[in-house]
């Protein structure tokens, strides 16, 4: 078997007339596939309730799941088999990142990080002053001497 | 010899229209996610249609990969093929 994984990331769609523990419980069952399978899960976000921009099954609201997940392509059959067995799940999209996209993502990751660390900076003013005692190399001469 | 000429009338008296940019070069975007419904939801016409690139200004590649994206956030209702208001 080739050992050669990608990144992917799955969204589904869970019936949101379920209680949480029960969608809890179609959540862990398809995170035990990836992970039975081989696959090693980076990251699980639910975006929860949220409303259909138009009704499937003749339901107009759903439970939004997104797991990113790195795995092998042969994990994506078994994976595949068991969205389309389980009733509970409305819509599947199961998409490969490519390096756009992961770049992307990293570079998103790194923004709100900076953010983070900006409001935390903001909160705590510890201003680092810039290089004591050098002149800007590039001024202008006549702001330079005005200021 | 003289010859007659339709004079260019048309194309010089416009103003010159505003050159439309890219809006996905210009904010160097790396990647259009289908997930992001509220940015694909500016380049959908009202009805739920995708809006052509001559209007939007997007270049071709984005467009492309706009169009993806937008076909992505449709299966998962994410956006409406067709809105509630038209049906």
């Amino acid at each position: 078997m080739s050992s050669a994984t990608r990144q992917y990331e799955t969204t589904f769609i869970v019936n949101a007339s379920l209680d949480d523990v029960q969608v809890d419980g179609v959540v862990s069952r398809v995170q035990d596939t990836i992970t039975k399978n081989g696959g090693t899960i980076s990251s699980l976000n639910k975006w929860g309730r949220k409303r259909l921009a138009y009704p499937i099954n003749k339901r107009t609201n759903g439970f939004y799941v997104n797991i990113e997940f790195e795995a092998a392509g042969t994990l994506l059959a078994p994976l595949e088999r068991t969205f389309q067995l389980d009733e509970m799940i409305l819509r599947h999209l199961t998409v490969m990142l490519d390096k756009k996209a992961i770049a992307a993502r990293a570079a998103s990751q790194a923004a709100t990080a900076a953010s983070a660390a900006a409001a935390a900076a903001t909160a705590v003013p510890e201003e680092k002053p810039a290089v004591p005692g050098r002149e800007p190399l590039f001024a202008d001469p006549v702001d330079g001497k005005s200021a | 010899m003289y010859t007659t000429r339709r004079p260019r009338r048309d194309r010089d008296n416009q103003t010159p229209r505003k050159k439309r940019t890219c809006r996905f070069c210009d904010a160097k975007e790396l990647y259009i996610d289908y997930k992001d419904e509220k940015k694909l939801q500016r380049f959908v016409a009202e009805q739920g249609k995708i809006i052509p690139k001559r209007i939007t200004g997007t270049c071709a590649k984005h467009q492309r990969q706009l169009v993806r994206a937008i076909k992505r956030a449709r299966h998962l209702a994410l956006l409406p093929f067709v809105s509630d208001a038209i049906r």
